[in-house]
C-alpha cells in the first residue's frame, strides 16, 4: 500500500498534475505541505497585530482605515492557510489560540517591533514584497491544489499591500528632511532583516523536500535574488540607500551576510558577521514583541470561552 | 475524514456549520468555488463570505453548507 501510493505520487508530480487529496499523498509529503503552510498560517496571522500595533499611529483617518483594511486581508489569508490544514486533519484552535507563543514559526522579522507609520509602510513595501516572493513562487507551482486555488485572492491583494507600502514610502521620500531621514533609519535595519527571512543560502542548505514536493518552485537564494531584483530599483528610485548592488545578472549585498543584530537598538553590527548558527539561535529564542503579539489574539479567546 | 484524520478537533462553538462560497465576476463567467467559511449560523456566514472574500467586484455570491453538497466522485478517490 506504502509503496503504491508513493510511486503514485510521483507519478502524478512528475506529470505535472495537481495533488487533490490525502489519498494520494505519501506521510512525507503531508508532512512537509503541514510545515509549510503553518509557516505561511503563522507569518500571515502575526502581520496583523504587528501591523495593528503601528497602525495606531497613523497619520490620518483614511491611512489608519488602509492599515485595518490591510490587516484584515492579513487575517483572511490566514484562515485559508489554517483552513487547508484543518482539512489536512490539524486542529485550527489548538495551532492559533493553544500553541506556545515560541513554537509559532513566521520569520523573526516580525518581532521587531513596528513603531511609527513609517515602519509600517516600509514593511508594506519590504516585508510584503518577501511574502508576494514566497506566495507568488507558490501559487505557480504549488503542486498541492486546494492551496494554488486559495492563493489567488492572496495575491491580488499582495499587490495591493505593495503599492501602498510604495506609495507611502515615496511620499515620505519627497518631503525630504527629518521624515526622510526616518524613512532611511527604518530601511537601514529592516533591510537586511528581509534578505535574512528568505532563509540558509543554497550551499549551506544541501536538499530540499519542498522543492522535491513541488511545494515550492524556486531555492532560497533564488528568491532571495528575485527579491533584491525588485526592491532595490525601487529605493533607488526614491532616493533611499539600499545596502546591495548589481553585478551582471546578480544582486549582490554591501556587507557581510549574515550580520549580528540588535533586536532592542535596531541595530546592524556589520563589523561583526556572525555564522548561520548564531542566526538560528536568535530566530529560535523569538525576538522582542513575539509574546505580546501572540497574546493579543490569544487572551480573549481564554477569556471567552465557552464551557459546557 | 476516515483514516487520515489524524486529530481530533474541538472549536469555541461546538455547533458550527462549515459553509463552502461560490462567486463570479462577470455575467459570462459561471460560478466557481472561491473558498469556505466556518460559522454558527447562515446569517453569520453571509457575513463571513462577504467580509473574508472581497478581493474583486463580485456580480454574485452564493453559499452552501458544505454538509449540503453530494459528492458524486473525487480525485484520489476511488470510483463507485
Amino acid at each position: 500500500m506504502e509503496a503504491s501510493n508513493s510511486a503514485r505520487l510521483d507519478t502524478l508530480l512528475k506529470r505535472g498534475e495537481l495533488i487533490e487529496s490525502m489519498s494520494e499523498m505519501t506521510p512525507d509529503y503531508l508532512k512537509e505541505l503541514k510545515h509549510t503552510l503553518i509557516v505561511s498560517g503563522d507569518t500571515e496571522l502575526i502581520s496583523a497585530p504587528a501591523y495593528y500595533l503601528a497602525a495606531k499611529k497613523a497619520p490620518s483617518v483614511n491611512a489608519f482605515m488602509t492599515g485595518i483594511a490591510i490587516i484584515q486581508d492579513e487575517l483572511a489569508h490566514a484562515h485559508i492557510a489554517y483552513h487547508i490544514l484543518e482539512e489536512l486533519g490539524e486542529s485550527q484552535e489548538y495551532l492559533i489560540f493553544k500553541r506556545d507563543p515560541k513554537d509559532f514559526r513566521y520569520p523573526y522579522a516580525f518581532d521587531v517591533p513596528l513603531e511609527s507609520w513609517t515602519e509600517l509602510v516600509t514593511a508594506n513595501a519590504l516585508y510584503d514584497q518577501a511574502g508576494f516572493n514566497l506566495l507568488g513562487d507558490i501559487h505557480e507551482q504549488c503542486s498541492y491544489g486546494p492551496w494554488k486555488r486559495g492563493l489567488v485572492k492572496v495575491m491580488a491583494e499582495e499587490n495591493f499591500h505593495l503599492r501602498n507600502g510604495r506609495n507611502w514610502m515615496k511620499r515620505i521620500s519627497q518631503a525630504g528632511g527629518a521624515a526622510k531621514d526616518e524613512l532611511q533609519q527604518a530601511v537601514d535595519w529592516m533591510f537586511p532583516l528581509t534578505v535574512e527571512w528568505f532563509g540558509l543560502p543554497d550551499n549551506l542548505k544541501q536538499h530540499s523536500a519542498q522543492l522535491d514536493y513541488r511545494l515550492k518552485g524556486l531555492t532560497n537564494d533564488q528568491l532571495r535574488q528575485a527579491w533584491l531584483s525588485t526592491v532595490v530599483p525601487f529605493l533607488d528610485s526614491i532616493g533611499i540607500n539600499a545596502p546591495a548592488h548589481q553585478e551582471g545578472n546578480a544582486w549582490v549585498l554591501n556587507y557581510p551576510f549574515p550580520s549580528t543584530f540588535d533586536a532592542d537598538d535596531k541595530r546592524w553590527d556589520f563589523n561583526d558577521p556572525c555564522t548561520w548558527d548564531d542566526v538560528l539561535s536568535r530566530w529560535r529564542a523569538r525576538g522582542p514583541r513575539n509574546a505580546e503579539m501572540v497574546a493579543l489574539f490569544q487572551e480573549s479567546f481564554h477569556k471567552f470561552q465557552v464551557r459546557a | 475524514m476516515g483514516a487520515f484524520r489524524l486529530m481530533p478537533f474541538t472549536r469555541v462553538h461546538q455547533n458550527v456549520r462549515e459553509y463552502e462560497v461560490f462567486a463570479r465576476k462577470a455575467r459570462v463567467d459561471s460560478l466557481r468555488q472561491v473558498g469556505s467559511v466556518v460559522a454558527p449560523d447562515d446569517d453569520l456566514a453571509r457575513a463571513y463570505a462577504r467580509a473574508t472574500y472581497d478581493e474583486e467586484r463580485w456580480i454574485e455570491m452564493v453559499i452552501v453548507p458544505k454538509e449540503s453538497m453530494i459528492s458524486l466522485w473525487a480525485p484520489g478517490e476511488d470510483e463507485p
